[in-house]
């Protein structure tokens, strides 16, 4: 192996981490201040590909222009959706819930996870290009073609990276710092941690804690509506079950970063795309383990990490925040 | 009977005798509702089922009748005849009101198909409208009576044999309920069935029959566990079909699967989302020593025991291997991790084909040809003649399936109220207060993780040989057929978690719903996840409840009420 293919295996699993990263801050912010796995997270990042994907379906004047130039109506349509599915998912069904015993929430994220699929698989509405002319179809049965962004793709050095790898890696910086001011420079972020910290006493110095949890969720689902778009751009193609495993990826991501830090969701998701990434490539230049190389084996990699970060350090690699420990 | 009993009624009546008369009337009205199944219902055997024949009931009219005789028993408790006062211990008329309302829904729900799917009224005859305004008029009658609940005092236990005699009828009762839903022919007979049965169960349950058939099961358990085997040996004599043998034969591998899971989410707490991939362990184990010319050691087919005893070894090492990492954190994680396993199980055995790794399992083909089951000479593929019953080869399995379930439920019993099974309980209800009170938690988690793998990987073992293929995609996280994550947990979780009645009821509920409702379609995972959204919030502790998980569930109410009481008393 030379060294500009492991440079290219690295780039590429950069930005697939990127994209993991993105999904798992939403994992980790709410399980920081409610201790939920939200399973139905994995099905608000395919929300919001399929957001993006109707409004480009949908609104003919985008055809026209620059995909460059449709891509911020997409972005804001995936997270509009995103967002109203991840409030009202929080107000519907998790919030009459809390206080239940754990496996209440737990089963009911599962619930959720399923009907968020079904409804898309049954009922998207869909318009795609057949010969020439736009079609309607009702519900995702099929892959859905997703627009490429033009242009070639950027040489730099002998590494290859697309201009999809380039937005994504964009979404995630952004990300990062408008969340590390949110965070640590506004009143609601501080009133995060706090109720972060213990949602109890957060509540007696006067912070709105259900508001708190909205936002959380709210700010998950912007988040990775942008994942979903990224998703959406890098592989040309959207399923309506692609939550499933981008969502147990990025979970494996918020653990390896340690669960409840939202720097850590996006270190451990880099760290988790270049690992799947090397194993994947790596591998097959390895004669003896050559069979486990490709792309076969790249979603057992990602599992094996998780089982060893748990083994070796369940704290994840910059430590938990989360209020409860038991 | 005027007194307060009048205030109760829901139909206002004259106050004299009224009690006397909407008694009458509604024995009437049930009466009358039994003799119009013997009418025809319609002219035209087009409807499902033919309710042409004049002389005696068919399709749904054999539910009405049914619903209107028992409806006649609980009238004679209404009169206080001797024997069948023993039906309402806690007084008739809520049982009568709901069972008019059973004997309402379903049967006007049948005249309104006939009526609509054939077009209009004009396909009533007079049979149909005999039928109507008798259930109607039973129904209002019902409505009318006076409430007569009371405070039954335990009833004090019989003489041992009429005990025993009660318990196998009451299973055998229920045998036939089962076996009759499981055969029923079309939608209308079954939707009828199904209304039926939910409004009577109902009834039956305000009426205080179940609180003392409970206390009789638990008064004779041995009784009742030969009882239960019996009716669901019996099972396979009364039902020939091969279509439903099948069909229950795969209800039971299901069930006990289900069974399996509940040791660990039920008794311990612990969510597993990945416990298909246990089965499937199983399985594949099964089959690939089961000497299929497809498996990679063919031509050692290893008798029985021993291809059990490597399913449940594979099996525990795969549980042990995946639970002790993980159950050493917290337990959420647990949920991922399994939830991963699954996945990664599949994609493992995907992989395994020789081209994207070592060949084993043939990757996406599978292994298929395994050979019927041979146990002491008896041949499961063949049909048996004993006594003049023929065993078709699911009957075979059905039976060996019950005998896996016995020894499932027995282990399940016995460790359940053990010292380990105790201990797991307060694991579930508070890992914090259980580990300072001396449970090595870790040790009883990973004992409940690995007996639950075992018990589904001695079922995968016997799945094997009833599917005669094993493939990868047969192990989902959630598919449309039946044995997958999603349903195994919805089946411990709709039937009741840690208890051994609700995974199996839960369980056949999810098989059977499907398979016999073919209009849900492509609906059905949308109607599944709603479901489980829905009862989470509404029944959380499921169809058959554990007491404590009930009290549990409900604590805020129950704190209410005797709040309310406390506040009542100070007022």
């Amino acid at each position: 192996m030379t060294l500009t293919e492991l440079l290219q295996l690295t780039t590429g699993g950069v930005v697939l981490g990127a994209m993991y990263g993105l999904i798992a801050v939403g994992y980790t912010m709410v399980y920081g201040i409610v201790q939920l796995i939200n399973f139905a997270h994995g099905e608000i990042f395919m929300l919001g590909a399929f957001g993006a994907l109707f409004v480009y379906a949908w609104v003919p004047a985008l055809h026209e222009i620059s995909l460059w130039l449709a891509l911020p109506i997409m972005l804001a349509a995936g997270t509009v959706i995103s967002v109203v599915a991840a409030v009202a998912a929080e107000r519907f069904a998790y919030r009459p819930l809390r206080g239940a015993p754990r496996l209440a929430p737990l089963i009911t994220a599962i619930g959720l996870a399923i009907v968020l699929q079904q409804l898309i698989f049954l009922y998207a509405p869909l318009r795609e290009l057949r010969d020439d002319r736009w079609e309607t179809t009702v519900g995702a049965k099929q892959p859905q073609l997703f627009p490429q962004l033009p242009g070639e793709a950027l040489q730099l050095g002998g590494v290859t990276v697309q201009w999809a790898d380039v937005l994504t890696l964009g979404f995630a910086v952004v990300a990062m710092l408008g969340l590390a001011y949110f965070v640590r420079r506004t009143r609601t972020g501080r009133a995060m941690q706090a109720a972060a910290q213990d949602p109890d006493i957060a509540r007696l110095m006067g912070i709105d804690v259900d508001k708190i949890i909205v936002i959380a969720f709210a700010i998950g689902g912007a988040l990775a509506a942008a994942a979903g778009l990224a998703h959406g751009l890098r592989y040309g193609q959207i399923t309506f079950d692609m939550g499933f495993i981008a969502g147990l990826k990025a979970f494996t991501a918020a653990v390896l970063g340690g669960i409840g830090n939202v720097y850590g969701a996006m270190l451990g998701g880099i760290v988790l795309g270049v690992v799947e990434s090397l194993a994947a490539g790596g591998l097959s230049y390895v004669d003896a383990v050559q069979q486990f190389g490709g792309g076969a084996w790249k979603d057992v990699w990602a599992f094996v990490v998780l089982i060893l970060v748990l083994l070796i350090r369940p704290r994840g690699l910059l430590g938990e925040r989360t209020g409860d420990r038991a | 009977m005027s007194g307060a009993g009048a205030r109760r009624a829901i139909v206002p009546a004259p106050a004299a005798g009224r009690g006397t008369v909407a008694r009458a009337l509604v024995t009437a009205g049930a009466a009358v509702s039994a003799g119009s199944t013997f009418l025809p219902w319609t002219w035209t055997a087009s409807f499902p089922g033919d309710l042409t024949v004049a002389g005696y009931p068919g399709g749904n009219q054999v539910i009405t009748l049914v619903v209107a005789l028992v409806m006649l028993a609980y009238c004679g408790a209404a009169y206080g005849l001797p024997g069948l006062r023993a039906l309402a211990p806690r007084g008739a008329t809520p049982a009568l009101r709901a069972l008019a309302l059973a004997l309402a829904v379903s049967t006007g729900y049948v005249l309104a198909a006939i009526a609509i799917t054939l077009g209009g009224l004009v396909n009533w005859v007079p049979g149909s409208w005999v039928a109507a305004v008798a259930v109607l008029l039973t129904l209002l009658a019902a409505l009318a009576l006076p409430d007569d609940r009371r405070d039954a005092p335990p009833p004090a236990p019989g003489p041992r044999w009429r005990e025993t005699l009660v318990v196998f009828a009451v299973l055998l009762g229920g045998l036939v309920l089962a076996d009759y839903g499981l055969a029923t022919e079309h939608t209308e007979q079954f939707i009828g069935y199904v209304l039926a049965l939910g409004f009577a169960v109902r009834g039956l349950g305000v009426s205080g029959l179940p609180a003392v058939i409970s206390a009789l099961i638990a008064r004779n358990r041995v009784a009742t566990s030969v009882a239960a085997l019996c009716a669901g040996l019996a099972f396979a004599v009364i039902q020939t079909s091969g279509a439903y043998t099948s069909l229950a034969a795969n209800v039971l591998i299901f069930g006990a699967v289900a069974l399996g899971l509940n040791i660990v989410v039920g008794l311990s707490g612990l969510l597993d989302l990945g416990y298909v991939a246990f089965l499937g362990v199983g399985a594949y184990a099964g089959a690939l020593v089961s000497g299929s010319t497809f498996s990679r050691f063919t031509g050692t087919p290893l008798p029985f025991w021993a291809a059990v005893l490597i399913g449940i070894a594979v099996a525990v090492l795969a549980g042990v291997v995946i639970g002790a990492p993980t159950l050493r954190v917290r337990g959420d994680y647990l949920a991922i991790v399994t939830l991963g396993f699954g996945e990664i199980f599949r994609i493992v055995v995907n992989n395994l084909d020789g081209v994207s790794g070592p060949q084993l399992t043939n990757g996406p083909n599978g292994i298929p040809n395994i050979p019927d089951l041979v146990i002491f000479g008896y041949d499961f593929g063949e049909e048996h003649t004993v006594l003049g019953v023929t065993f078709g080869r699911f009957t075979n399995y059905y039976l060996l399936l019950v005998l896996v379930i016995a020894v499932m439920v027995f282990v399940f019993a016995r460790v359940g109220d053990s010292r380990i099974g105790r201990a797991w309980v307060a694991i579930r209800e508070d890992e914090v207060a259980a580990q300072a009170m001396g449970v090595n938690t870790f040790r009883l988690k990973l004992l409940a993780f690995a007996l639950g793998a075992a018990m589904a990987g001695l079922a995968g073992t016997v799945q094997a040989h009833v599917t005669t293929t094993v493939t990868p995609d047969q192990y989902q996280f959630l598919s449309t057929a039946p044995p997958n994550s999603a349903f195994l947990l919805a089946a411990v979780v709709l039937g009741g978690m840690g208890t051994i009645t609700g995974p199996l009821l839960g369980g056949a509920l999810l098989f059977v719903i499907p398979e016999k409702l073919e209009f849900f379609e492509d609906k059905q995972l949308l109607l599944f996840g709603l479901t489980l959204i829905l009862m989470m919030r509404l029944r959380p502790e499921g169809i058959v409840p554990n007491r404590r998980r009930q009290l549990e569930f409900h604590e805020e109410e129950i704190a209410g009420r005797e709040g309310r009481a406390v506040a009542g008393v100070g007022a």
